[in-house]
């Protein structure tokens, strides 16, 4: 390290402060530190390349299917739409476990490091810090979604085509699932958010996300009793996976995309509370 | 200790009052009451799990007082404006995450104030961090874990300073940095709280000391009375007959101690009469040094009674 001997601190000001606190600014913050993680690169790129990979493998393996036995060019428009948002969403199914997991990492990564300290010393009320985390992740992910999910279905279209067959992006019934997918991403990892915010440790708020997607609604399958089946609807993965998928994809008997969306909606707002009143609440 | 208030360019205070934290069953701060002065450096001394940290912590806001309240200048710290610019703390030298660069932390935390890049290179090169500005802090040492940490407390220019243990991990040369930084610091009048548990640096680094033991507060005094009325002096005692002039040295003032093989330190009688005493029983004396009272050593005296973990006590 270099000799140090200046010891003076550029104390120009001794009068009023030029600058103060605002949400402007700890959103710019939350931005800057979400951005210059490796983790957070690292999880997207991750995403991006899960669904269109998860695209080309989808796509390539319907259409050999239907090279043999399915005549393509007789498909009516509806039955090749949904074969469409089907490849371009399969990913997602993956990709919401990177998500979930970089969604509690962005809090609990501060706790592990001791960063918690340092942010709630310069956001001192503390739901500001937690809000602009939640809206930098929410933009963010949505953003990364809809790059995925836009990218799956050029590479389904670029699978397909060699087929005969064709749907539009313009066209609702494409578009509305894809942007649905990147939604439901951007949610999860609000909801994750909230976790890690909860339970301040990486494995506990991970094991928890983890759990609730994949394991629970596999348990709550096996219970042989109804009241466990009319619960799987409003299971976080299941009302998410409502809000984009087609009905072949999800078992018909769930709900609508737009009953869906609320009941997502009312897994994050739990969350979101939850972790609100424990971080106002408890000491840092 | 009654100051002209209004003539200082920094009205910057920090009080406590009836300051108390409970960890359930456990008081770690006991209804303290304390105010640090600006234009001086303030060390805040006591031994491990007195309450130092636990204290600064409340300062800032980090913790919760379970009774009385901290104040930075009249206010509560998450009460002002732009906290940033009020109190620049240093309570942990890695509360930083370890994934980013040094350079990318202080820019977030600067954003919140709508600190400008320009505050930001100027706070690197003032402690010395632009070779390694651009790296991941996980591979700083602690002292470089340390610099950073000051880097961040000095973004906000603030009035106010509190730094918890600064030197730990610093090189010498480290050392002497942040020993005039914060006199210098004081100088131009701002406040300066700072604990250490280096009692030699406190003695040459600090004015006035906060003593804390088990919680309370012990002493609240300027160094030099700390250090005039904290210990008796003692005598170093040197001899091949040591355990022999230990048994006649006793009574019921004097305190003797082994420090090492055939030497003894006493307390409660001048070198004079250790050597009289000696030379009426025909005992040689190879060493006999009168030594003065240090700021360690009033420390020690002070906060006795007060030690929440000794070395006895270590497994």
């Amino acid at each position: 390290m270099s000799t140090m001997t200046r010891t003076t601190t550029h104390s120009h000001r001794l009068g009023p402060q030029q600058t103060r606190l605002g949400f402007a600014g700890v959103l710019r913050s939350e931005w800057i530190k979400l951005r210059t993680l490796r983790s957070t690169v690292w999880s997207y790129l991750f995403v991006i390349v899960l669904t269109l990979g998860m695209a080309l493998v989808m796509s390539l393996t319907i259409a050999n299917g239907m090279g043999g036995e399915m005549d393509a060019r007789g498909m009516p428009d509806a039955a090749q739409t949904e074969l469409f948002v089907q490849s371009s969403v399969f990913g997602v199914y993956l990709a919401q476990l990177v998500v979930a997991v970089l969604g509690v990492l962005v809090v609990t990564g501060e706790y592990s490091t001791g960063m918690i300290r340092s942010t709630l010393a310069a956001v001192p009320t503390r739901l500001p810090a937690l809000a602009a985390k939640a809206a930098v992740l929410f933009v963010a992910t949505f953003v990364v979604g809809v790059v995925s999910t836009v990218g799956a279905y050029f590479v389904s279209t670029a699978v397909y085509s060699g087929y005969g067959l064709s749907a539009s992006i313009t066209d609702s019934d494409v578009f509305m699932p894809l942007l649905g997918a990147a939604l439901y991403l951007a949610l999860l990892a609000v909801f994750a958010l909230g976790v890690g915010t909860m339970v301040r440790s990486s494995a506990g708020g991970i094991g928890i996300v983890l759990a609730l997607i994949l394991v629970v609604p596999v348990v709550l399958q096996m219970i042989p009793a109804d009241w466990a089946q009319s619960v799987v609807p409003y299971l976080l993965s299941d009302a998410g996976t409502s809000m984009f998928a087609p009905e072949s994809m999800t078992g018909g008997d769930s709900m609508g995309a737009w009953q869906s969306l609320l009941v997502v909606l009312g897994w994050v707002a739990a969350s979101a509370t939850g972790a609100a009143v424990l971080l106002t609440k408890r000491d840092a | 200790m009654w100051r002209l208030r209004g003539i200082r360019s920094f009205e910057a205070m920090i009080t406590a009052e009836g300051l108390t934290k409970r960890f359930g069953e456990k008081t770690a701060v006991d209804h303290l009451d304390f105010t640090v002065q600006p234009g001086r450096v303030t060390g805040f001394l006591g031994p491990n799990g007195a309450g130092k940290s636990t204290t600064m912590r409340m300062i800032v806001g980090l913790d919760r007082p379970t009774a009385g309240r901290a104040m930075v200048n009249g206010r509560r710290y998450a009460e002002h404006r732009a906290p940033l610019h009020e109190v620049g703390a240093l309570l942990d030298a890695k509360a930083v995450h370890t994934g980013r660069t040094a350079e990318n932390h202080l820019l977030a935390m600067a954003a919140t104030h709508g600190i400008a890049r320009q505050r930001v290179r100027e706070v690197i090169e003032l402690t010395g961090l632009e070779s390694v500005a651009r790296k991941r802090v996980g591979g700083f040492s602690l002292g470089m874990g340390q610099r950073l940490g000051i880097a961040a407390a000095l973004l906000g220019d603030p009035a106010t300073l509190i730094l918890d243990e600064p030197v730990n991990g610093l090189d010498p040369e480290g050392v002497l940095w942040v020993r005039r930084l914060v006199r210098n610091l004081a100088a131009e009048g701002r406040t300066i709280f700072l604990s250490s548990h280096l009692m030699s640096e406190m003695a040459l680094t600090a004015d006035h000391l906060i003593v804390l033991g088990k919680g309370r507060l012990i002493t609240d005094a300027p160094v030099a009375e700390v250090i005039a009325g904290g210990t008796r002096s003692r005598v170093r005692v040197r001899s091949p007959h040591a355990s022999q002039l230990a048994d006649l040295l006793a009574g019921p003032d004097v305190t003797v101690m082994r420090a090492e093989s055939g030497v003894l330190e006493v307390t409660g009688l001048e070198a004079s009469g250790i050597g009289d005493l000696a030379a009426r029983h025909s005992l040689a004396i190879h060493e006999l040094t009168p030594m003065n009272a240090s700021l360690e050593e009033a420390y020690m005296a002070l906060t006795a009674d007060a030690v929440e973990y000794r070395t006895e006590a270590l497994r």
